[in-house]
């Protein structure tokens, strides 16, 4: 079952696709973008568990996470160009039972509508 | 009496047998023929902050990187992206950034201008490219990206 439009998703974001000045649009372009569902894990705890799981190889570094709304998320859709009825399917992991998909395949030029609607959130201090 | 110092073949020294030229094995990294263009064009192009990003990309990236399921850098998708570049024109005071994308491509962002975006993927079959101020997206065979080069440039 799909999850609700009322959920936030989270997305890594390390730095192949953040350079400091720009966000690679790449994060959401193609299918089955990988998302985490913060009504299960909340945001705090998603920075350990990224970080376990994404920094391969140690060159790479988790950034930041890129917050949306699913609600927003199906309304960029459905109000692009070529409209889209986008969904995040839930598709728990042994690393992440939180994790979920975007199967739909999304244009560069969506992702260009969905990354300015993200809210970026800083690693907190240690 | 005239000397002469022995000439020939003969040599002092003798390099041991995991040190010849022949046994360099591939964690040796041996600069290609006309690397060292490339690597002048990418600091003219895209500054010390690009140039650093691809040799990480190209170096330290293998197959199943970050959520597993990343793709080495393919060396067709390079290829692609240094003819781009060699034929690009930037704006004024805008450097690009590159990113590498989870399907082993590499991508230039940058923005016109006007503001307004303009990006590039180059993937191992030629490019897929995004222009905002046009709301357009498109794609190119590797043979044409001097052409489209031209056609993004300012």
């Amino acid at each position: 079952m799909p999850v609700g439009p009322q959920e936030d998703i989270a997305r890594a974001i390390c730095t192949d696709k953040w350079d400091g000045e720009r966000l690679s649009p790449s994060l959401f372009v193609g299918e089955g973008t990988s998302v985490s569902r913060l009504a299960l894990i909340p945001l705090a705890d998603h920075w350990d568990l990224f970080r376990r799981y994404v920094e391969q190889p140690p060159e790479r570094r988790l950034e930041m996470i890129g917050e949306i709304n699913v609600g927003r998320l199906q309304e960029l859709g459905r109000n692009y160009a070529t409209p889209i009825e986008l969904t995040v399917e839930p598709k728990p992991e042994d690393w992440n039972p939180a994790h979920a998909e975007i199967p739909q395949r999304i244009t560069r030029g969506l992702a260009n509508k969905i990354l300015p609607e993200l809210k970026l959130h800083r690693p907190p201090p240690n | 009496m005239t000397s002469f110092i022995p000439t020939g073949h003969f040599s002092p020294y003798r390099v041991s047998d995991d040190l010849r030229e022949d046994r360099i094995g591939p964690a040796v990294h041996v600069p290609a023929p006309g690397e060292a263009d490339r690597e002048q064009l990418l600091l003219t192009k895209l500054g010390p902050r690009g140039w650093g990003r691809l040799h990480h990309f190209r170096h330290y990236y293998q197959p199943g990187w970050g959520e597993r399921h990343g793709r080495q850098l393919s060396p067709r998708a390079l290829e692609g992206f240094f003819r781009f570049l060699a034929a690009a024109k930037f704006p004024a005071g805008k450097v690009p950034s590159i990113f590498l994308t989870d399907s082993g491509g590499l991508e230039l962002a940058w923005e016109d201008a006007d503001g307004k975006a303009v990006q590039v993927e180059f993937t191992s079959q030629g490019a897929e490219f995004y222009v905002a101020a046009k709301e357009t997206e498109g794609q190119a065979p590797v043979e044409a990206l001097a052409q489209l080069a031209a056609q993004l440039a300012v």
